[in-house]
């Protein structure tokens, strides 16, 4: 029996019975539908993820104080302030030409903000020159911070975008002053410190990450955080460090690994007073989580496929037991078991191919319509997954076809003849 | 070695419905019939003659005795090997009929080309049967808008559209008309006058005058064989009862 023979008569008794069809595919329709939307979602999200971690910046190799072995007592005690504006010089003199740039930074808090009477409440953050470089950052207008800033602690500031919208209007904002007001006490008690700023820079719009506005905050050079905001000399949070291409990173972390061990003087074995992150083991790390998600997502929607097979063999079942006459008159006339077993198996595989199609469609109405609802979020759906939701559900029409099938194929013909 | 085309021995059949219940259908059963004969079965109902068919048309096998089919030994033969012979080698005729409901009559004609045979120009090769058997209009009608007797001869053009040396007919003008029994009785005449061999279960006596032996069972044995000297013609039947309408 040719393919095409059983392909027609598969899709002529599709047809016939379409309200029975439909509602057969409806569970392989759901199933894949649902596969396409969450894998889209989960694919969506990290894919948002891994830009979000690049829109900090790429082939950044940081390093953070503490080690990660005390990682669980961080939270309960002082954070430890190892980390130093003479370790990022280190760097920057010994690794020299191996990197790209260098960049120290300490963040101050949140910080009232005043200008010619409008309020605002932003992050302020201490950073070096080379900052710009480091987090792929340009400016729109006005000059970032030299080394002569860092030296005369100068109190000037480069604003983000939408700092800037909202103390200047569309006004440039480079070469006014602002007012940084830190407020203690309450009531008749209370005293304000205030700190007149002058604003040098602004810098290009870099939108959100992780939901968090990245162009709200105000930065100034790393020495006047350190003293003027914060009243200490010598500690950063973070030193980021900006390796030369991806491919130098991991070179590049065991670089600075060895001049901070060297200049805390660490001893061999012992463990290490910071920590240096690699940001492609960070996003390692997350596709990681977010692989795990979508697996967790795809699962779900595996379920349902599943749940739609079993109706796929229940209705085989019946459609096997309807038709026993037929099977019956087809043996009669020479249909061998195998084609008997094919028909039924092409019917099987129409049906859930067919069904496969259609939530393929129903899967990308669901992720445009959600798309339509939540603007912000990420939906990709990949030709892979399109292929692996054809090639599930022609699998499932096998295998769940294939038992019915084989009742089919092995029954007697007279006996199905005989059979009322 | 033998000349004959049907040779069966000693040929049981037994059918279990339950525990208590078993039916001897066919309980050493004998017969040989040679090419180019023309049959009639006939027997009480209940005395086997449908297994009998049924056997001899490979559509079951014997529990015991042997069946010698073209010289071939029916029982070495494998499920698919026997589904090859009913395709190819015999052409079936049930009294139900036994068409497709959901394929029209081109179509349910078409279906040994399907599992076999040669496959080129099967519209064509279907077409002609149904012309052969009277059948040239209504091809593309369902069963269900077709008279038993022209139902009854689609079958028949499905049964000779892979041109098989035997026919067998079960029953075939149990469900028909007097008009519609002449029509397929004058059919077989003609295959048989063409050197086909058929074999037909009848209940009565004038429709298997028309055969050239008749055979008669009883209680599962063959226990009765006689030469019809003088066949009816269905032609000359058919002639008269045009003649008197
Ligand atoms: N498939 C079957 N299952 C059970 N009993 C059967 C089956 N086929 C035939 N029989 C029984 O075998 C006996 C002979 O049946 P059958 O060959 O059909 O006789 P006939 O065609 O001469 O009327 C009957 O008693 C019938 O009930
Ligand atoms: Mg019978």
């Amino acid at each position: 029996m040719k393919i095409l023979d059983s392909f027609r008569s598969a899709l002529q008794s599709v047809v016939v019975n379409k309200l029975r069809s439909a509602l057969t595919m409806l569970g392989v329709i759901i199933g894949v539908a649902a596969v396409i939307a969450m894998v889209a979602v989960g694919n969506g999200a990290s894919q948002s993820v891994q830009s979000s971690v690049l829109a900090l910046g790429s082939n950044l190799v940081s390093v953070t104080p503490g080690s990660q072995t005390d990682a669980g007592l961080r939270g309960a005690g002082p954070t430890i302030q190892t980390l130093t504006l003479d370790d990022m010089r280190a760097i920057q003199t010994q690794l020299g030409p191996t990197i790209k740039a260098v960049d120290a930074e300490q963040r101050t808090g949140r910080w009232q903000v005043v200008y010619a009477g409008q309020n605002w409440n932003t992050q302020v953050t201490g950073v070096s020159p080379d900052y710009p470089i480091v987090r792929d950052w340009p400016l729109t207008s006005g000059d970032f911070f030299t080394e002569s800033d860092l030296n005369i602690f100068a109190q000037v500031a480069v604003i983000g975008a939408m700092t800037s919208q909202q103390l200047f209007g569309e006004a440039d904002p480079v070469g006014q002053t602002i007012q940084f007001r830190q407020v203690f006490g309450t009531g008749p008690f209370a005293r304000a410190r205030i700190i007149n700023f002058r604003v040098i820079g602004l810098l290009d719009t870099k939108g959100s990450t992780f939901g968090f506005s990245r162009d709200d905050q105000i930065l100034v050079p790393t020495t006047t955080a350190q003293r003027v905001l914060q009243g200490q000399t010598k500690t950063v949070d973070t030193i980021v460090v900006k390796a030369a291409s991806s491919d130098t990173m991991d070179a590049t972390t065991e670089d600075v690994r060895n001049v901070l061990l060297q200049r805390h003087k660490i001893a061999e074995g012992a463990t290490p007073d910071f920590t240096v992150t690699n940001q492609n083991d960070t996003l390692a790390a997350l596709s990681n989580i977010t692989a795990t998600f979508t697996l967790l997502l795809g699962a779900i929607g595996g379920i349902s496929l599943l749940v739609g097979g079993i109706g796929i063999m229940n209705i085989m079942l019946v459609s096997v037991n309807e038709r026993t006459r037929e099977i019956g008159i087809r043996k009669a006339v020479g249909a061998r078991k195998m084609d008997i077993l094919t028909q039924f198996l092409i019917e099987a595989v129409a049906l859930t191919g067919l069904g496969g199609i259609l939530g393929i469609l129903l899967g990308y109405g669901i992720t445009q319509v959600v798309q339509q609802i939540q603007s912000g979020l990420l939906v990709i759906i990949t030709i892979g997954t399109v292929a692996v939701a054809v090639g599930v559900s022609v699998a499932i029409g096998v295998v769940f076809g294939l038992y019915p099938a084989m009742r089919a194929a092995s029954l007697h013909p007279i006996q199905a003849l005989r059979y009322e | 070695m033998t000349d004959s085309v049907i040779h069966l021995r000693g040929v049981t059949k037994t059918y279990r419905m339950g525990k208590d219940n078993i039916v001897h259908a066919l309980r050493g059963a004998d017969l040989d019939v040679r090419a180019g004969e023309f049959v009639a079965l006939m027997g009480p109902s209940g005395s086997g003659k449908s297994t009998m068919m049924n056997v001899l048309g490979c559509l079951d096998v014997p529990d015991t005795g042997t069946y010698i089919l073209a010289n071939e030994d029916v029982a070495s033969l494998t499920d698919d090997e026997l589904a090859a012979i009913r395709n190819k080698h015999i052409g079936f005729v049930f009294q139900t009929f036994n068409l497709l409901p959901r394929l029209n009559a081109l179509e349910n004609v078409e279906l040994p080309l399907i599992y076999g045979g040669d496959r080129h120009e099967r519209r064509e090769r279907a077409q002609r049967a149904l012309e052969s058997v009277g059948l040239g209009e209504r091809i593309h009608h369902r069963p269900s808008e077709l008279s038993g007797g022209q139902q009854q001869r689609v079958a028949i053009a499905r049964a000779l559209l892979n041109d098989p040396a035997m026919i067998l007919a079960d029953e075939p003008t149990g469900n028909l008309d007097s008009r519609s029994t002449a029509e397929i009785l004058s059919i077989f005449q003609r295959l048989n006058d063409e050197g086909k061999t058929v074999v037909m279960v009848t209940h009565e006596q004038d429709v298997a005058q028309h055969a050239k032996r008749i055979v008669r069972m009883r209680d599962g044995v063959v226990a009765g064989d006689e030469i019809v000297e003088q066949p009816l013609r269905a032609e000359e039947h058919l002639a008269t009862m045009v003649a008197a309408s």
